[in-house]
Parts: structure tokens; sequence; C-alpha cells
């Protein structure tokens, strides 16, 4: 046990918390209590670098073109970006893990449905799917969240349906059936319960893609409209003026890799500690 | 004969799939109850609206039009463009040379660079090489195209002036949107290899062969890379969709004229036809990309080529 929690084995782990806790702190504590309004610029201060000290007031990572300061704007863009992120992770989990489930559990032609259904997601570039709804539906911040849950549940669906066929063979499931349990009452109580594990590993490695996509759609100004800022239209509106002030696109891309490869690494981290109890 | 009812199941499930796509792709369009509201501009009076709904058919019942599109597709006749006035399928098939060369190329140097480093990390597992390896592709995976490509702009173009940050027509154009488009290919296919040969070379004839005298390098790449290329090539066909995604956000910063930019600008013009051809087209480069892969595996695997 000592070995297992020794330091080099968890170097990843520590990485991955200090990644992922700096974001949280950038995200929750920025918004709070940074004075600076993240809406309203200065005009005799545009384009500072980091560092900068405007009128007795510190910009700890500059301003941007209409003097508004980086750190604000960087610390709610990277609170509403995650929090689409998140609620969208949310419905992929719900809906793909439901489906999943029920496809495993009865199998004939729900089975065949779900899973073709699946093949069909997984054939269309998400970030293509997502751009021509959003274009159809409008760019709100509502339904981009809809949007990127809805198009996400495909591999969480194709996981709980191989896992609830493993355990739909088990004794216990078997015996439930015998004494006349509802199917309802074993999918949520017998088969569920197995399939919380592995779908939590699945979210962590599956959140990068959720990130990296709410940015593109926002670097390409097809997201959520500015003023208000994410992660994806900070890079966006900060690409017209790369040559000028590199540090608008710099920042917010060093948080959009800390929170990828904080969320690899603890989903690593934790496939190896399930494989490491398994055996 | 197993083997050719298998590659016939899999041409069937890939018809299907493609028959989905054309449902989402068709009916997308009508998620806000009125697809001819949703493509004239907004300024448009309602009988202006009345007159589009009529010339693009959208008053006929909804399966009349969805057989009209179909048979749309199957004839190759995708509808017209509204920005263009011309077929959507030629303005696809213009830029698709561009899309091309840039995928090819960005799929060549990932795979080959990838498959060779992932073999070095695995061989010297745990070493120095093998953790910058790792660190390298973990990286690759790690930093959005975008901002991946906004940053070998700044760095090659604008400080070093080395490469043009645009255009097409030279091969240095080529470099940088190729560089940026192959990076998290490249990132993948590495730990791909390296994680499926440390597998392979822990097996027991491996250690047969070693125990019979033959040198690493043989045991390396006539024994093990044959058995560990199989869970590689599996992924390929995934791989595949992510590169069309990303092919549509570097042609957008690297100006290259393919059929991303096609897309994104069709969709910002809200001239949705074209954008109907180009999902549909990338649907079924998809669908026919996994069919080979398939394929391959048949003739890789003698397991089920039995």
């Amino acid at each position: 046990m000592s070995r297992f929690w020794s330091v080099r084995r968890n170097a990843d782990a520590v990485l991955a918390v200090t990644l992922l806790s700096a974001v949280t702190v950038l995200c929750i504590l920025v918004p709070l209590f940074w004075p600076l309004d993240p809406a309203r610029g200065v005009l005799a201060a545009t384009f500072r670098p980091p560092m900068s000290v405007v009128n007795g007031q510190l910009h700890p990572l500059g301003t941007d073109q209409l003097g508004r300061d980086l750190l604000a704007r960087l610390g709610l863009g990277t609170a509403i970006s995650l929090g689409i992120v998140l609620l969208a992770a949310v419905i992929s989990v719900v809906t793909g893990t439901l489906l999943g489930m029920i496809a495993g559990y009865f199998g004939g032609w729900i089975d065949i449905v779900v899973m073709r259904a699946v093949d069909v997601q997984l054939a269309i570039p998400f970030i293509l799917l997502i751009l021509l709804i959003v274009a159809v539906v409008g760019p709100s911040i509502g339904n981009l969240v809809l949007v990127l849950g809805v198009t996400g549940w495909a591999v969480f669906a194709r996981v709980a349906r191989a896992r609830t066929l493993e355990v739909r063979e088990l004794e216990y499931v078997e015996a439930c059936r015998a004494i006349g349990v509802s199917d309802a009452a074993i999918i949520v109580r017998h088969v569920l319960p197995n399939i919380v594990g592995p779908q939590t590993v699945l979210l962590t490695l599956d959140l990068p893609r959720l990130i990296i996509l709410e940015a593109s759609v926002g670097f390409l100004g097809l997201g959520v409209q500015p003023p208000t800022p994410t992660l994806g239209n900070l890079i966006g509106e900060g690409r017209s003026f790369i040559l000028l002030a590199n540090w608008l696109v710099l920042y917010p891309g060093l948080v959009i890799g800390a929170l990828v490869v904080g969320c690899n690494l603890l989903g690593d981290w934790l496939v190896r500690r399930a494989d490491n109890r398994a055996s | 004969m197993k083997a050719l009812s298998f590659i016939a199941g899999r041409a069937l499930q890939g018809l299907i799939v493609m028959v989905g796509v054309s449902l989402i792709v068709f009916f997308a369009l009508f998620l806000t109850g009125d697809p001819a509201a949703l493509m004239m501009p907004p300024e448009a009076s309602r009988v202006e609206i009345e007159a589009f709904r009529h010339a693009m058919g959208f008053d006929d019942p909804i399966w009349v039009q969805y057989l009209r599109f179909v048979g749309g597709v199957l004839t190759g006749e995708f509808g017209r463009s509204l920005r263009f006035q011309r077929p959507a399928v030629d303005l696809l098939f213009e830029r698709l040379p561009a899309t091309a060369l840039l995928a090819i190329t960005a799929l060549l140097w990932s795979s080959l660079l990838g498959f060779v480093l992932g073999t070095i990390a695995a061989v010297r597992q745990n070493g120095a090489i093998d953790f910058v390896i790792r660190v390298i592709s973990l990286l690759g995976q790690a930093i959005p195209v975008f901002w991946l490509a906004l940053l070998l702009i700044i760095v090659f173009s604008l400080n070093l002036r080395w490469l043009p940050s645009g255009g097409i027509g030279t091969a240095q154009q080529l470099v940088l949107p190729s560089l940026a488009l192959g990076a998290y290919y490249f990132s993948a296919i590495t730990r791909l290899v390296r994680a499926s040969l440390i597998e392979v070379l822990g097996e027991n004839y491996i250690r047969t062969a070693r125990a019979k005298g033959i040198s690493n390098f043989r045991i390396v790449v006539h024994h093990a890379l044959r058995n560990a290329l199989i869970p590689v090539i599996t992924v390929q066909g995934m791989y595949f969709a992510s590169l069309l995604g990303g092919a549509l956000i570097t042609e957008i910063i690297f100006a290259w004229p393919g059929i991303g930019r096609l897309a994104v600008d069709s969709i910002q013009t809200k001239d949705f036809p074209v954008v109907q051809a180009v999902v549909l087209f990338a649907a079924f480069t998809f669908v026919v990309m996994n069919f080979l892969v398939d394929v391959a595996y048949v003739f890789l695997n003698p397991r089920i080529r039995l």
C-alpha cells in the first residue's frame, strides 16, 4: 500500500490536481474578487503588455484592443467555458449511459437501433455538426450546452452497453430476475453501480475533447457572441492582433493547455489505478 | 468465406450509417421549423420568403422533400449554392485538391514520425528518451489546433521570418499548416504504437525469440511490430474524423482555400446547401476510410480470416 502511494507513482496525479486547481482558482476567485470589470475598457490604455501599471492599477496579464483587463476577461471566460463544458458533459454522460444500458440490457432491435445511431453520430466530424446546428438554432449559451451535450453521447453509450452486457450475465442479476424484480429496478440498482466507475474515468478522458471543441467554436466566432468572453472567443479576438499583442492569444491558450493536460493525466492515472486494483 | 461475409456485413453497415447521416443533415435545417426564413436575410419581406419557400420546394410534404434530397444526392445533385448560384458539388470538388494535399501531407509526416518515435519509446521504456517522447506526445494532444497554429505563426512567420503565414502555391506555404494539422495525429500515433508495442514485447513468443538469441533489432522489427500494428490500424479510421475537423480550423487560420474554409464561410453566410454537401462528403469519406480499415484488418489478422 505504501509503495502504491509513493510519490513517483503518483507524480502524474499530483501534477494533474495542481493544474486543475490552478485553473479552478482562476475561474472562481478572479470573477469574484478581482476589482476590474471584464467588460469595461480604458481607451487610453489599449494593448498594454503584462505587468503594466495604468493610473496606479496593475494589469498582470496586460490589456486588450479596447483597454480591457485581460486577467478579468480570462477569469470570466474560463468560468463560462468550463460551465458550458461541464453542463454539456453531464448531458452526454446521462443520455449516453442510459441509452447504452437499455441497449445492452434488452438487446434485440433496441440494441441495433442504438448502436447504429452511435455509428452515425461518430461518422460526422463533431465540429462540423455543431457548427451546422448552432448556425440553425442560434449561438446562445443554452443552445451551445445542448448541442455539445447531445452530440457527445455516443462514446458513453458504447462503453455502458459493453459493460451492461457483462453485468447482465452475472448470477445476482439472474437471481433478481428470478424473484421478479422489474427491469427498470435491475438497471438502476444493479447495473448502474457497476458502470459509474468506468464512466467517470471515460468522462475525465472525454472532457479535453469538449474543452477543445467549445474553444474551437468560439475561436471561429460562431459560439457565444462577444463581448461575452470565453476561452475560444478570447483567442479568436486576439488573433487579429498577434503582431501587436501576442499575450492576448498566449494566456488563454495556456489555460486550455493546463485544463487538457490536467484532465488527460488524471484520466490516465484513474485507468492505471483501476487496472492495479483488478490485478 | 467468413472473411467475405464479414466484409459484406461491414459494407452494409456503412450504407446504413450514410442513411442516418443523410437524415441528420436533412432534418438539421428543420430544427427551427422554417428553413426558408432561416436561409433568407433577416430584412427579407414576407412575400420574398414565400417565393423562396416555393422555389426551394419547402412547401411540399416533408417526406417528399427528403426523398428528393436523397434522390439528388444519389445522382450527384446536391442543390445549388445560394451565395454563388452554382451547384454545391462543383464548389466542393474545386476545393477538394487543396484539402487533400494538406491532409495527406499531415497524415504522412505524423504517422511516419509517430511510428518511429513510438517504437523508440517502447524499446527504451522508462528511460530518458521515453520520458521526452511521452511529454511531447502529451502536449501534442493537449494543445488545440488553432492555438498551435497561432504559435507557429508567431514564432516562424513573425519573429524568425522563415516561413509564410498563409496562402497556397509553394512548398513553404504547406509547412506550417501541415505541422499544425498533423500534431494531434502524431501524438496519438506515438502513444498508441508505444502502448501496443510494450504490450506485445511482454508476450511469451518474444521471450522465446530472445532465448533463441535473436538480436533485439530483429525481434522488434520482425516479430513485435507486426502484431503491435493491429490496434494502431483499427483506430486510424476514428482519428481520421478528427483530422477532418482539424482541417477546418487550420484552413481558416492559414487562408488555405480548402473544403474546411468553404464549410465555415458557408455556415457564416447561411449557405446551407453547400454545408449539407460538405457534411455528407466528410461522413462519406469517414465511412469509406473505416471500411478500408476493416478490410485491411481482415488481411492483417489471420484470426478472423479463417
